[in-house]
Protein backbone atom coordinates (compact mmCIF):
# COMPACT_ATOMS: atom_id res chain seq x y z
CA UNK A 1 0.00 0.00 0.00
CA UNK A 2 1.78 3.03 -1.51
CA UNK A 3 0.28 5.65 0.72
CA UNK A 4 -0.51 3.88 4.10
CA UNK A 5 1.15 6.89 5.43
CA UNK A 6 -1.29 9.23 4.57
CA UNK A 7 -4.01 9.00 6.99
CA UNK A 8 -6.59 10.39 4.22
CA UNK A 9 -6.00 7.62 1.20
CA UNK A 10 -7.30 9.00 -2.13
CA UNK A 11 -9.09 6.41 -2.37
CA UNK A 12 -11.78 7.08 1.22
CA UNK A 13 -10.73 10.74 0.14
CA UNK A 14 -13.15 13.71 1.28
CA UNK A 15 -14.89 15.36 -1.23
CA UNK A 16 -12.13 17.84 -2.43
CA UNK A 17 -8.89 16.08 -1.67
CA UNK A 18 -6.73 18.90 0.07
CA UNK A 19 -3.31 16.80 -0.08
CA UNK A 20 -3.33 16.52 -4.26
CA UNK A 21 -6.05 18.71 -5.92
CA UNK A 22 -6.23 22.28 -3.57
CA UNK A 23 -9.67 22.82 -5.20
CA UNK A 24 -12.70 24.84 -3.13
CA UNK A 25 -16.09 22.96 -2.33
CA UNK A 26 -19.04 25.06 -4.64
CA UNK A 27 -21.44 26.42 -3.31
CA UNK A 28 -23.89 24.23 -3.89
CA UNK A 29 -22.29 21.64 -1.80
CA UNK A 30 -21.79 24.03 0.88
CA UNK A 31 -25.74 24.81 1.14
CA UNK A 32 -26.46 21.11 0.39
CA UNK A 33 -24.79 20.31 4.14
CA UNK A 34 -25.90 23.22 5.46
CA UNK A 35 -29.51 22.01 4.40
CA UNK A 36 -29.24 19.17 5.05
CA UNK A 37 -28.29 19.55 8.74
CA UNK A 38 -31.27 21.63 9.80
CA UNK A 39 -33.63 18.94 7.54
CA UNK A 40 -32.42 16.58 9.90
CA UNK A 41 -33.87 18.21 12.64
CA UNK A 42 -36.78 19.77 11.31
CA UNK A 43 -37.70 16.44 9.84
CA UNK A 44 -37.16 14.90 12.89
CA UNK A 45 -39.70 17.40 15.17
CA UNK A 46 -42.15 17.25 12.25
CA UNK A 47 -42.55 13.68 12.21
CA UNK A 48 -42.86 13.96 16.52
CA UNK A 49 -45.30 16.72 15.95
CA UNK A 50 -47.30 15.31 13.65
CA UNK A 51 -48.14 11.85 14.58
CA UNK A 52 -46.86 11.81 18.71
CA UNK A 53 -48.07 15.04 20.40
CA UNK A 54 -51.96 14.88 19.66
CA UNK A 55 -52.73 11.20 20.81
CA UNK A 56 -52.81 9.09 17.50
CA UNK A 57 -51.40 11.73 15.67
CA UNK A 58 -52.93 14.72 13.15
CA UNK A 59 -56.18 12.92 11.50
CA UNK A 60 -59.23 14.78 10.66
CA UNK A 61 -59.45 18.07 9.27
CA UNK A 62 -60.06 19.77 12.28
CA UNK A 63 -56.50 18.35 14.12
CA UNK A 64 -54.74 20.13 11.22
CA UNK A 65 -56.36 23.77 11.89
CA UNK A 66 -55.66 23.41 15.16
CA UNK A 67 -52.37 21.96 14.61
CA UNK A 68 -51.17 25.25 12.61
CA UNK A 69 -53.28 27.91 14.99
CA UNK A 70 -49.94 27.96 17.28
CA UNK A 71 -47.70 30.19 15.65
CA UNK A 72 -44.52 28.15 17.06
CA UNK A 73 -45.89 25.27 14.73
CA UNK A 74 -46.15 27.53 11.83
CA UNK A 75 -42.82 29.06 11.68
CA UNK A 76 -41.03 25.82 11.91
CA UNK A 77 -43.25 24.17 8.98
CA UNK A 78 -42.55 26.84 7.08
CA UNK A 79 -38.80 27.19 7.61
CA UNK A 80 -39.18 22.92 7.66
CA UNK A 81 -40.60 23.40 3.77
CA UNK A 82 -38.13 26.51 2.85
CA UNK A 83 -35.33 24.48 3.79
CA UNK A 84 -36.29 20.91 2.34
CA UNK A 85 -37.34 22.94 -0.73
CA UNK A 86 -33.83 23.94 -1.31
CA UNK A 87 -32.10 20.27 -0.67
CA UNK A 88 -34.40 19.02 -2.36
CA UNK A 89 -33.56 20.87 -5.73
CA UNK A 90 -30.10 21.04 -4.67
CA UNK A 91 -30.10 17.53 -4.91
CA UNK A 92 -32.39 17.12 -8.15
CA UNK A 93 -29.69 19.93 -9.69
CA UNK A 94 -26.38 17.46 -8.53
CA UNK A 95 -28.03 14.76 -9.88
CA UNK A 96 -28.95 16.70 -13.34
CA UNK A 97 -24.92 18.17 -13.13
CA UNK A 98 -23.65 14.55 -13.67
CA UNK A 99 -24.73 14.13 -16.87
CA UNK A 100 -22.13 15.97 -17.91
CA UNK A 101 -24.20 18.99 -19.46
CA UNK A 102 -22.65 22.09 -20.54
CA UNK A 103 -22.06 25.51 -18.50
CA UNK A 104 -25.06 26.96 -20.69
CA UNK A 105 -27.65 24.13 -19.91
CA UNK A 106 -26.33 23.90 -16.19
CA UNK A 107 -26.81 27.78 -16.20
CA UNK A 108 -30.69 26.71 -17.42
CA UNK A 109 -31.21 24.22 -14.93
CA UNK A 110 -30.13 26.47 -11.72
CA UNK A 111 -32.77 29.16 -12.84
CA UNK A 112 -35.50 26.67 -13.54
CA UNK A 113 -34.75 24.80 -9.87
CA UNK A 114 -34.49 28.46 -8.35
CA UNK A 115 -38.05 29.60 -9.50
CA UNK A 116 -39.19 26.24 -9.16
CA UNK A 117 -38.52 26.58 -5.74
CA UNK A 118 -39.90 30.03 -4.90
CA UNK A 119 -43.16 29.09 -6.90
CA UNK A 120 -42.88 25.93 -4.50
CA UNK A 121 -42.57 28.08 -0.83
CA UNK A 122 -45.18 30.41 -2.57
CA UNK A 123 -47.75 27.94 -2.63
CA UNK A 124 -47.20 26.34 0.77
CA UNK A 125 -46.95 30.03 2.24
CA UNK A 126 -50.58 30.52 0.24
CA UNK A 127 -52.00 27.08 1.93
CA UNK A 128 -50.46 27.59 5.03
CA UNK A 129 -52.38 31.10 4.78
CA UNK A 130 -55.63 29.52 4.04
CA UNK A 131 -55.68 26.92 6.20
CA UNK A 132 -54.89 29.42 9.46
CA UNK A 133 -58.16 31.83 8.17
CA UNK A 134 -60.44 28.59 7.95
CA UNK A 135 -63.36 29.40 9.71
CA UNK B 1 -7.38 25.34 -11.19
CA UNK B 2 -10.50 26.02 -12.95
CA UNK B 3 -11.05 22.30 -14.06
CA UNK B 4 -10.51 21.15 -10.70
CA UNK B 5 -12.04 24.08 -8.76
CA UNK B 6 -15.77 22.13 -8.84
CA UNK B 7 -14.70 20.30 -6.11
CA UNK B 8 -14.07 17.42 -7.47
CA UNK B 9 -11.36 14.76 -6.94
CA UNK B 10 -9.69 13.86 -10.52
CA UNK B 11 -10.72 10.43 -11.11
CA UNK B 12 -7.55 9.53 -12.91
CA UNK B 13 -5.09 10.39 -10.15
CA UNK B 14 -7.09 8.30 -8.05
CA UNK B 15 -4.83 5.78 -6.09
CA UNK B 16 -7.24 2.59 -6.52
CA UNK B 17 -7.38 3.43 -10.36
CA UNK B 18 -11.04 3.22 -10.12
CA UNK B 19 -13.56 4.16 -12.78
CA UNK B 20 -11.32 7.07 -14.68
CA UNK B 21 -14.62 8.24 -16.00
CA UNK B 22 -15.46 12.08 -14.43
CA UNK B 23 -19.39 12.66 -15.11
CA UNK B 24 -22.45 10.35 -16.60
CA UNK B 25 -24.77 8.16 -15.08
CA UNK B 26 -22.02 5.50 -14.93
CA UNK B 27 -20.07 8.22 -13.12
CA UNK B 28 -22.68 7.07 -10.23
CA UNK B 29 -20.48 4.49 -9.14
CA UNK B 30 -17.44 7.13 -9.10
CA UNK B 31 -18.17 9.10 -6.05
CA UNK B 32 -15.15 10.16 -3.72
CA UNK B 33 -15.28 7.73 -0.82
CA UNK B 34 -15.72 5.02 -3.37
CA UNK B 35 -15.32 1.59 -2.28
CA UNK B 36 -16.52 2.08 1.18
CA UNK B 37 -19.28 4.79 -0.40
CA UNK B 38 -19.82 3.32 -3.74
CA UNK B 39 -23.04 1.85 -2.61
CA UNK B 40 -24.24 3.77 0.41
CA UNK B 41 -23.36 6.46 -2.85
CA UNK B 42 -26.41 5.39 -5.53
CA UNK B 43 -28.29 4.18 -2.28
CA UNK B 44 -28.19 8.01 -1.79
CA UNK B 45 -29.16 9.35 -4.77
CA UNK B 46 -32.15 6.45 -5.59
CA UNK B 47 -33.40 7.74 -1.58
CA UNK B 48 -33.17 11.49 -2.56
CA UNK B 49 -34.89 11.15 -5.53
CA UNK B 50 -37.35 8.81 -3.80
CA UNK B 51 -38.15 11.41 -1.06
CA UNK B 52 -38.23 14.34 -3.46
CA UNK B 53 -40.92 12.14 -5.18
CA UNK B 54 -42.56 11.71 -2.45
CA UNK B 55 -42.71 15.16 -1.31
CA UNK B 56 -43.94 16.49 -4.21
CA UNK B 57 -47.14 14.08 -3.71
CA UNK B 58 -47.15 15.24 -0.33
CA UNK B 59 -47.67 19.00 -1.03
CA UNK B 60 -50.06 18.61 -4.14
CA UNK B 61 -52.23 15.96 -1.77
CA UNK B 62 -51.88 18.89 0.91
CA UNK B 63 -53.97 21.12 -1.23
CA UNK B 64 -56.59 18.51 -0.59
CA UNK B 65 -56.65 20.85 3.10
CA UNK B 66 -57.77 24.05 0.79
CA UNK B 67 -60.82 22.32 -0.42
CA UNK B 68 -62.11 21.94 3.24
CA UNK B 69 -63.08 18.77 5.40
CA UNK B 70 -64.90 16.41 3.52
CA UNK B 71 -62.15 16.70 0.96
CA UNK B 72 -59.08 16.06 3.64
CA UNK B 73 -60.86 13.57 5.34
CA UNK B 74 -61.38 11.50 2.41
CA UNK B 75 -57.94 11.34 1.47
CA UNK B 76 -57.04 10.44 5.17
CA UNK B 77 -59.35 7.26 5.59
CA UNK B 78 -57.31 6.16 2.27
CA UNK B 79 -54.10 6.69 3.69
CA UNK B 80 -54.63 4.31 6.48
CA UNK B 81 -55.08 1.57 4.24
CA UNK B 82 -52.63 -1.22 4.43
CA UNK B 83 -51.15 -0.64 1.10
CA UNK B 84 -50.07 2.95 2.37
CA UNK B 85 -49.20 1.72 5.12
CA UNK B 86 -46.27 -0.16 3.38
CA UNK B 87 -45.63 2.93 1.44
CA UNK B 88 -45.29 4.67 4.39
CA UNK B 89 -42.50 2.10 6.12
CA UNK B 90 -40.56 2.36 2.38
CA UNK B 91 -40.66 6.00 2.98
CA UNK B 92 -39.40 5.18 6.90
CA UNK B 93 -36.57 3.57 5.24
CA UNK B 94 -35.06 6.23 2.69
CA UNK B 95 -35.66 8.96 4.99
CA UNK B 96 -33.83 7.15 7.51
CA UNK B 97 -30.89 6.26 5.46
CA UNK B 98 -30.51 9.45 3.49
CA UNK B 99 -30.86 11.61 6.54
CA UNK B 100 -28.28 9.05 8.34
CA UNK B 101 -25.77 8.62 5.28
CA UNK B 102 -26.21 11.95 5.25
CA UNK B 103 -24.12 12.88 8.13
CA UNK B 104 -21.36 10.77 7.13
CA UNK B 105 -21.13 12.24 3.68
CA UNK B 106 -21.40 15.52 5.39
CA UNK B 107 -18.20 14.65 7.61
CA UNK B 108 -16.28 13.46 5.30
CA UNK B 109 -16.80 15.80 3.05
CA UNK B 110 -15.71 18.01 4.76
CA UNK B 111 -12.71 15.90 5.86
CA UNK B 112 -13.57 14.94 9.38
CA UNK B 113 -13.77 11.27 11.08
CA UNK B 114 -12.52 10.70 7.29
CA UNK B 115 -10.16 7.45 8.27
CA UNK B 116 -13.23 5.71 10.74
CA UNK B 117 -16.15 6.14 7.86
CA UNK B 118 -16.84 2.67 7.67
CA UNK B 119 -17.44 2.24 10.95
CA UNK B 120 -19.40 5.65 11.09
CA UNK B 121 -21.32 4.49 8.32
CA UNK B 122 -22.11 0.40 10.26
CA UNK B 123 -22.94 2.64 13.41
CA UNK B 124 -25.14 4.97 11.42
CA UNK B 125 -26.80 2.02 9.92
CA UNK B 126 -27.67 0.04 12.84
CA UNK B 127 -29.39 2.86 14.45
CA UNK B 128 -31.50 2.93 11.53
CA UNK B 129 -32.05 -0.20 11.63
CA UNK B 130 -33.38 0.01 14.90
CA UNK B 131 -35.43 3.03 14.17
CA UNK B 132 -36.92 1.31 11.26
CA UNK B 133 -37.85 -2.20 13.31
CA UNK B 134 -39.99 0.26 15.65
CA UNK B 135 -41.38 2.86 12.94
CA UNK B 136 -42.54 -0.06 11.49
CA UNK B 137 -44.26 -2.01 14.22
CA UNK B 138 -45.74 1.29 15.36
CA UNK B 139 -47.06 2.07 11.40
CA UNK B 140 -48.25 -1.58 10.72
CA UNK B 141 -50.23 -1.86 14.24
CA UNK B 142 -51.33 1.36 15.19
CA UNK B 143 -51.61 2.72 11.67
Amino acid sequence: MAHSEQPTPDRIGPMWTPSREPSRPTWGWILQAVTGALVLILVTLHMIANHFVVAGGLRDFADVVAYLSNPVVVVLEVLFLVVVTAHGLLGLRAVLFDFGLGPRLEAAITRVLAVLGVAIVAYGLWLTWTITSYH
Amino acid sequence: MSEQSVGRTAPERRADGASTRRRGIVGWGDPRGRRLGGFAFILNRLTGLGVLLYLSFHLVVLSLLARGPSAWDGFVSLAGSPLFLCFDVVLIFGLLFHGLNGIRVTLVGFGLVVDRQRAMLVALMVIGAIVLLIASVHILTVG
